[in-house]
């Protein structure tokens, strides 16, 4: 669970470090991270819903005990965990990635020049944005061009809230 | 096989271009580039490429530039040093550009050169970066006409008043002068990043592939061309895999063959469809179990993908290993050599450190007798098919001394170090060599490190 957790902290990092890389985003290797962040994203979660459960099997049998039962994936206790890996760990076990990704995006944003909220989108900005929300715009999104994005464009980090994991690729 | 050193004992010695059972040492001949330590961005070498008959080597890099080494006619008077390799021609063939469409800076870096077989004097390569293929055209000139009537020698007219006479210019000798000149750039053909370039054996046709498509192209066309296959998605979120790597097979013009980052190859026939969506054969290993981890799927990814000189075999890289395939069979490769397995504990690091996305190339000897590909800290390695020896070799410029032999190297996994091995944790992750190339008829190999190129031939006795 540990090692999974790193994982999914590195390969999001480096998923962000994409944007920015000269040339543009590599398709190839956006694919690898969003695959690998996935597989992370999997067992860190079914290690958590695991500890969930045993948790909640513990308390009702011995409502003293505070020892939390040896896990076999981890060996963690809250207490460790990192500033960094708390924003990162989920509310609740279904929670999805896509909150913590907002999260982290809350806490590490550095060159990002507006607050990209859909509310508080300046009506100056062309039509189109508004239709970003229907699945045809999605569509229109997912399509050839792959862009990058210098922290200028409110609907560059609007799809990143927009989209699960899953579509990192396309959101990037 | 012992597991605590690489490789196991092996002599040096392997079977030489000219044929089986001959013992090749290998010895330093020449290293090209600058020697500094602090190496700028663009000289890092991306690419290197012997022409068909070894005579010209050329390297591409992440400036955009092409540098061209010509070997030297024999020296008859010392036999025992292979011509060398002087810089013949260097031009820019690539330069930054910027889509303004889609906000994208496009990278200069060269990404493939491949060499057009020679027809006349003139010898022609492709070269491409993320979105343009260029066809150079690269020429010597060693005359020049002198004598016009109306002009002077420095090319300013001459006042008609003056022109008395009336003569017929000449060619007369001068320096030789090598010019390259782009005769064709084949422009927005591509959305994605372009991995790979390959002429077709009909010397008129190319293929071109990005992450996503390949495309078939003619020489003398660059308004359009073909696109051959294409395995984007309807919904990009379903997309599970790229293309990484194309190439043509060396003597049938319909059929070529592309590489995924599953790990896969796919063998398509041009004869059976237009589109070549659906392949000929799949070439697919089933994954260990005992093997899995997080980066399964990074490590197998292929990097490159070779035919043989006969054709009949193709070769593919992906992050610890080079396995050949027989065409004729589908379900598993022939050989596999494992290039530096004492990573495979190391992966994570690796991933931080991104070295696990690393793209090695490989390239077959002349007679499809010895593979080698690169490694780390300047190591490369030489797998001998024949007699199933592996060495690994270090560029270095330590062994920099003219014909000086190279010495194997061996690197220490876990146990006791032994001397002149080195631990897995000194390794130098920084020092990579992506790109060989093997001269196709004799045994000259070309190795390029990060920004320098070196030349190693076989010892002469």
């Amino acid at each position: 669970m540990d090692m999974a957790k790193r994982i999914m902290a590195l390969s999001i990092s480096k998923l962000y470090s994409l944007r920015t890389q000269r040339g543009g985003l590599s398709l190839h290797r956006s694919l690898l991270l969003s695959m690998t962040m996935r597989a992370a994203r999997d067992i860190y979660h079914a290690a958590q819903l695991l500890r969930d459960a045993e948790e909640e099997q513990v308390v009702p049998c011995a409502p003293d005990a505070a020892i939390e039962e040896p896990m076999e994936i981890s060996k963690d206790s809250p207490q460790t965990l990192t500033p960094k890996e708390v924003a990162m760990k989920p509310q609740e076990p279904k929670e999805t990635l896509e909150d913590d990704k907002e999260n982290r995006c809350a806490s590490e944003r550095h060159s990002r020049k507006r607050c990209c909220k859909t509310a508080v989108e300046p009506d100056f900005l062309p039509l189109k944005k508004a239709k970003m929300d229907t699945d045809e715009e999605k569509q229109h999104l997912q399509g050839e061009v792959l862009r990058t994005n210098n922290g200028n464009s409110c609907r560059q980090a609007e799809t990143l809230t927009a989209f699960p994991t899953n579509r990192a690729i396309v959101a990037c | 096989m012992c597991r605590c050193c690489y490789p196991p004992s092996c002599p040096t010695s392997m079977a030489g271009a000219g044929g089986g059972g001959n013992d090749v040492q290998w010895c330093f001949s020449q290293v090209k580039g600058a020697i500094d330590d602090d190496v700028a961005e663009a000289d890092i070498i991306s690419t290197v490429e012997f022409n068909h008959s070894g005579e010209l080597l050329a390297t591409g890099d992440k400036g955009g530039r092409v540098v061209i080494f010509q070997q030297e006619t024999e020296n008859k008077s010392q036999p025992q040093c292979r011509s060398e390799y002087n810089v013949y021609s260097t031009f820019q063939s690539h330069e930054p550009e910027f889509d303004y469409l889609k906000s994208l800076e496009i990278e200069e870096k060269i990404n493939k050169i491949r060499w057009l077989p020679q027809k006349n004097a003139a010898q022609f390569l492709l070269s491409t970066n993320d979105k343009t293929i260029k066809l150079w055209k690269i020429s010597e000139r060693d005359k020049r006409p002198e004598g016009y009537n109306l002009k002077e020698e420095d090319g300013r007219y001459r006042d008609a008043a003056t022109i008395t006479t009336l003569r017929v210019p000449v060619f007369r000798p001068m320096d030789l002068m090598v010019e390259a000149s782009p005769r064709r750039v084949f422009v927005n053909g591509h959305t994605y990043h372009i991995n790979s370039i390959s002429v077709n054996s009909d010397n008129e046709t190319y293929l071109s592939a990005d992450d996503l498509r390949i495309n078939l192209w003619h020489l003398e066309i660059t308004d359009r061309s073909f696109n051959v296959v294409d395995i984007k998605p309807a919904n990009m979120e379903e997309l599970t895999e790229v293309i990484t790597a194309t190439e043509f097979h060396p003597h049938q013009c319909n059929t070529f063959v592309y590489s995924s980052s599953k790990g896969t190859i796919r063998l398509c026939d041009m004869r059976a469809s237009a589109l070549c969506d659906k392949h000929s054969k799949l070439f697919e290993e089933p994954e260990d179990p005992s093997n899995r981890s997080f980066f399964s799927e990074i490590i197998s990814s292929i990097s490159d993908v070779k035919f043989s000189h006969n054709g009949r075999y193709m070769m593919t890289r992906d992050y610890l290993s080079v396995k050949i395939w027989d065409l004729n069979m589908e379900n598993r490769p022939v050989e596999t050599y494992q290039v530096h397995e004492y990573l495979r504990s190391k992966l994570c690091s690796l991933y931080e450190n991104d070295c696990i996305f690393d793209k090695f190339e490989c390239c077959w000897n002349g007679n499809d007798s010895v593979v080698m590909t690169g490694s780390y800290n300047n190591f490369f390695r030489m797998l001998d098919r024949s007699q199933r020896r592996d060495v690994t070799l270090e560029a270095s410029r330590e062994s920099c001394k003219p014909r000086q032999v190279l010495k194997p190297r061996r690197v220490c996994a876990g146990g006791k170090r032994k001397k002149d091995e080195i631990s897995v944790d000194s390794l130098d992750f920084n020092k990579k060599i992506l790109h060989t190339a093997w001269h196709p008829q004799e045994n000259i190999i070309a190795v390029a490190t990060t920004n320098n190129l070196y030349i190693f031939q076989e010892k002469m006795n």
